[in-house]
């Protein structure tokens, strides 16, 4: 862990020292070099275990894909910003890349930590980082909405997890999943047993996001500018998942019966939102609320709590974090052309932009997801297991699959298909940056179709 | 012991009461009780009872349910952001605004506003209109933007009608314009009329005996041929016209927003043509609209520009860079429109022709027309080159009248000898000095600013044909149902006029 920690502590002063030409490059290159170290935490010393050489950082192979999406991601995110805030000052430039570096570093904390308090603690400290890149480089006034929503929808979320933390801690006597995966969970009868189920998994629901309380997401992703947004999709989203997967462990036999109704609104909310995307009018808002019904998928199969399901569950995290991800990135380019996000002015691009329209394809396809990408992987262990779990989720999970198809057909076509606008026959060539940036977030997902034992975590 | 303290606070605050009022509540002692001491002394209860109410009304705007903010923002301001920015809320702007959220197929697809200067339309071309309608147009691409506004305003409710508001009423009198030609005119009169034919307009040529048979009232002396418009022509009403579209479009989503354009900030990218020279396309990114009688502004993140400013287009066009490059490349030529100010003027004639009153347009361009029911009359003529009045304001010249417009008129109609002007006012007209044809497409140098202007006064006729001519181009990549495109910008830089010999 230190051979990643380090760099990225060490990646402070390069954005202060380096000389304003070479800021992006160096801090670039850096974040590069991270990502391919981090690359070494896949080797397992042992197939099941926990790898550490500390009692508090250490990896599993739960925390370990995760962990590498997340330093893979910092690099994109550096890259993708390049263009949108070349014209602020270059101290601002600094601030804004050491903001971006101090949630990459609280990140790997956080997918790290071997406590759970050090997870928890991880986890609000991410919000710090995310609210100041959303509230100050946003675009429009509802940033600071949605900055709000963002902000007290997850603390109001994981207040209670710090109570039921304080009270496992009490009970139990110490934290360290390293040691709480081999204690006997508590039989959980009493009322404030119930309760206390709750107050574990909310904070992760919430920032999963569940159905019903998603509402703070479509307005974070889409007010926040393009890192934001990536690191929203990417990452953040799956520390709700991963949370969730540790802590359920411990929660067992109760979750059996407690977890139907988060299990159903999570199904419903697949339906749900996959239908509010066919009707969204802004680009940006489309792909958020995609993700949200795909991490409905994830909440269900993670709730269900059998082996497939969190394999299935982990498996989609990660497609889904660069999936998303590239299709923001996307969206950011036909952005800083255009100024507007809105699906009706810019369209027939495969015409002007061909090989962006490429990018565009593949990453819709990964969307909907297309066999053999891991995306369908994902979703297809999950709706094999919670077929298994109960008959009647075909429906929901079938019409779920249906729906995430026609809305990224949709979003494909829209863009790229129809009739050229007028607006967009003289717009700026696409440059090699952006298409480096779509070839590092689209080949991962390829190549892991080759190789998905990386993914799989410890289950199978 | 409080109300003892309020009562020299009451006779304080009465003797602060204007006039009758303070002298009526006033009691005994009606001095004020504080000496000139500038002590501090008694400052503090003096103050306390005023302290409290605004502390009371801090706290109830504050409580929920009221729509106190700490960051107050000025409601009147344009958003931050929006899609779409018309610049010019007159018929053209509205129109185009209206058929832009008539084809958007979900709702709020395109984030429209319409920035206007000047709510109170003091100046507006549209507002200022005759009100005109007709299809004797000698191009093609006119006759139909006419003959379909005319479709538009006779089922103007199918289009604009608003829910639980009432229906809209053009006032539409379709009775028709009536052109005379002199000897040196009647060929291109029939040339005209023929071109009018071929596309479905229907137009009638009359001889001078059949002129005489229909309306008596007119001197066919040194009239060789007449055209007479016999179906979806006449005159309406550009506030009722103007009003329908506003409202329409804005229960469709519309923002309305009362400004003044001051710039547009673009950016901008340098190329090659083939040839080697350096061309530099501008993309408008922010519209920087400024508020009535403030120096607050707001600028608003666009995707395009629409400028719809009529007469004053020219300038707005100038905020984007157009006209402002070297006189010789396509950047150094103008917006060729201007504002040319034309008079109305309004007599009362006792016993002048009745209701079958067409418009008239005399071979010399006097045109007279009939306005309500109790024999009053609108008349005014288009000033020769040399004659043009002076646009910098809305002044109107009665000599003009007198001299000019009225010999004509009465030469015409024998009626009009025995007139009483009634009064009369000025209008612009957004005059393409290039070749008198609307002005529709968006600029070759500047990516994303559309221009509808330049109409010459044939502008509000052919509104709701401009405005879903603009939105087909902007939503859905061409013209769809009118082929507009001889009325592009390409002819402004190629050279080639459009020349629309009708002109009134």
């Amino acid at each position: 862990m230190l051979k990643i920690l380090i760099p990225t502590l060490m990646l402070f002063p390069t954005t202060w020292l380096a000389t304003p030409k070479w800021l992006w490059t160096t801090t670039t290159a850096q974040a590069l070099i991270i990502a391919t170290a981090s690359l070494t935490l896949l080797n397992w010393s042992s197939e099941t275990g926990w790898t550490s050489t500390n009692p508090y950082l250490g990896t599993d192979p739960l925390s370990t894909p995760l962990l590498v999406l997340t330093c893979w991601l910092l690099p994109l995110m550096i890259l993708a910003s390049q263009n949108h805030i070349s014209p602020e000052p270059v101290s601002r430039q600094r601030t804004y890349i050491t903001l971006l570096v101090s949630l990459q570093l609280f990140l790997i904390m956080a997918f790290g930590a071997t406590e759970i308090i050090l997870f928890y603690i991880m986890f609000e400290t991410t919000l710090i980082p995310t609210l100041i890149i959303i509230t100050r480089w946003g675009n429009q006034t509802e940033r600071l909405n949605a900055g709000t929503y963002f902000l007290f929808y997850t603390l109001a979320g994981s207040l209670p997890l710090l109570v039921a933390l304080l009270i496992l801690q009490k009970e139990m006597g110490s934290l360290s999943m390293l040691i709480i995966q081999y204690m006997q969970p508590a039989p959980l009868c009493t009322w404030a047993d119930k309760i206390w189920w709750a107050a574990c998994l909310i904070a992760f629901l919430v920032k999963m996001p569940l159905y019903g309380v998603h509402l703070w997401l479509p307005k974070a992703h889409v007010e926040a500018p393009v890192a934001g947004s990536m690191v929203l999709a990417a990452v953040l989203l799956k520390l709700g998942g991963y949370g969730m997967m540790r802590m359920i462990i411990m929660l067992e036999p109760a979750s059996k019966n407690l977890a139907y109704p988060f299990i159903i609104l999570a199904l419903w909310g697949i339906i749900m939102t996959g239908s509010i995307c066919l009707r969204q009018t802004d680009l940006k808002s489309l792909i958020a609320y995609s993700s949200v019904s795909h991490m409905g998928l994830v909440v269900a199969g993670i709730l269900i709590q059998t082996p497939w399901g969190f394999t299935g569950a982990i498996i989609l995290m990660i497609a889904h974090g660069l999936a998303s991800s590239a299709l923001f990135c996307l969206a950011n380019t036909n952005y800083e052309r255009l100024h507007s996000r809105t699906l009706l002015l810019a369209r027939g691009m495969q015409a002007i932009l061909p090989l962006m329209a490429a990018w565009w394809f593949i990453a819709n396809l990964a969307n909907l997801a297309l066999p053999p990408l891991p995306n369908l992987m994902g979703e297809l262990i999950i709706i094999t297991s919670m077929f298994n779990w109960s008959s009647w989720t075909i429906i929901l999970t079938g019409t779920g699959t249906l729906i995430t198809a026609s809305y990224s057909l949709y979003m494909y076509l829209m863009t790229q298909r129809g009739p050229v606008t007028t607006l967009i026959t003289a717009i700026e060539p696409s440059h090699t940056r952006e298409h480096l940036l779509m070839a590092l977030h689209l080949i991962p997902i390829i190549m892991l179709t080759l190789k998905p034992e990386l993914m799989w975590g410890w289950c199978f | 012991m409080w109300r003892g303290v309020c009562r020299p606070l009451n006779t304080l605050s009465d003797s602060l009461i204007s006039g009758a009022r303070g002298a009526r509540y006033a009691r005994c002692r009606t001095a004020p009780i504080r000496g000139f001491s500038a002590g501090k002394g008694d400052d503090f209860f003096k103050d306390v009872e005023s302290e409290l109410k605004k502390f009371r009304a801090k706290a109830a705007a504050a409580l929920p349910g009221s729509d106190w903010t700490p960051l107050a923002v000025n409601p009147a301001l344009p958003p931050e952001r929006a899609d779409v920015v018309i610049v010019g809320g007159g018929v053209v702007g509205w129109s185009v605004a209206y058929w832009l959220k008539k084809k958007e197929r979900i709702r709020d697809g395109v984030r429209v506003v319409v920035v206007e200067r000047d709510p109170t339309y003091s100046q507006a071309s549209t507002v200022l209109s005759v009100g005109g309608i007709r299809q004797q147009f000698s191009m093609p691409e006119n006759i139909h933007m006419s003959m379909f506004s005319s479709d538009f305003m006779r089922n103007i409710n199918e289009h604009l009608d608003v829910m639980n508001e009432d229906p809209v009423d053009l006032q539409f009198n379709h009775a028709g314009y009536l052109f005379l030609a002199s000897e040196n005119g009647a060929e291109i009169m029939e040339h005209n009329y023929n071109i009018q034919r071929g596309e479905g307009a229907k137009v009638s040529l009359l001889s001078p005996t059949q002129l005489k048979n229909k309306f008596p009232w007119i001197n066919t002396e040194g009239v060789v041929l007449a055209s007479y418009g016999m179906e979806n022509e006449g005159w309406f009403d550009p506030w009722a016209l103007l009003n329908a579209f506003r409202k329409k479009a804005i229960s469709m989503g519309v923002y309305q927003c009362f400004g003044e354009v001051t710039g547009l900030q673009c950016s901008s990218r340098e190329m090659m043509t083939a040839g080697g020279e350096p061309v530099e396309f501008k993309r408008i990114h922010h519209v920087i609209v400024r508020m009535p009688n403030s120096l607050e502004f707001q600028p608003v993140e666009c995707g395009l520009v629409v400028n719809a400013a009529g007469a004053w287009s020219r300038k707005v066009a100038e905020m984007a860079g157009i006209g402002t490059g070297c006189k010789d490349t396509m950047a150094g030529i103008p917006l060729p429109v201007e504002p040319r100010k034309r008079y109305v003027y309004v007599f009362h004639c006792p016993n002048g022709p009745g209701l079958e009153m067409p418009l008239l347009i005399d071979p010399s361009g006097a045109y007279a027309r009939r306005e309500g029911l109790g024999g009053n009359f609108l008349g005014g003529l288009s000033p020769s080159e040399e004659e043009e009045p002076d646009a910098s304001d809305l002044e109107v010249d009665h000599d003009f009248f007198q001299e000019k417009v009225w010999p004509k008129l009465a030469h015409r109609v024998p009626d009009f000898q025995n007139i009483k002007v009634k009064s009369a006012w000025a209008g612009y007209y957004d005059y393409n000095t290039f070749d008198q044809n609307g002005i529709l497409g968006i600029h070759p140098l500047v990516n994303n600013m559309y221009l509808a202007t330049g109409f010459s006064g044939h502008g509000l006729q052919q509104s709701p044909a401009t405005g879903r001519a603009l939105a087909e181009l902007i939503l859905d990549g061409g013209f769809q149902t009118l082929d507009l495109a001889a009325l592009g910008l390409g002819r402004l830089f190629s050279g080639v006029r459009a020349l629309e010999r009708n002109i009134v």
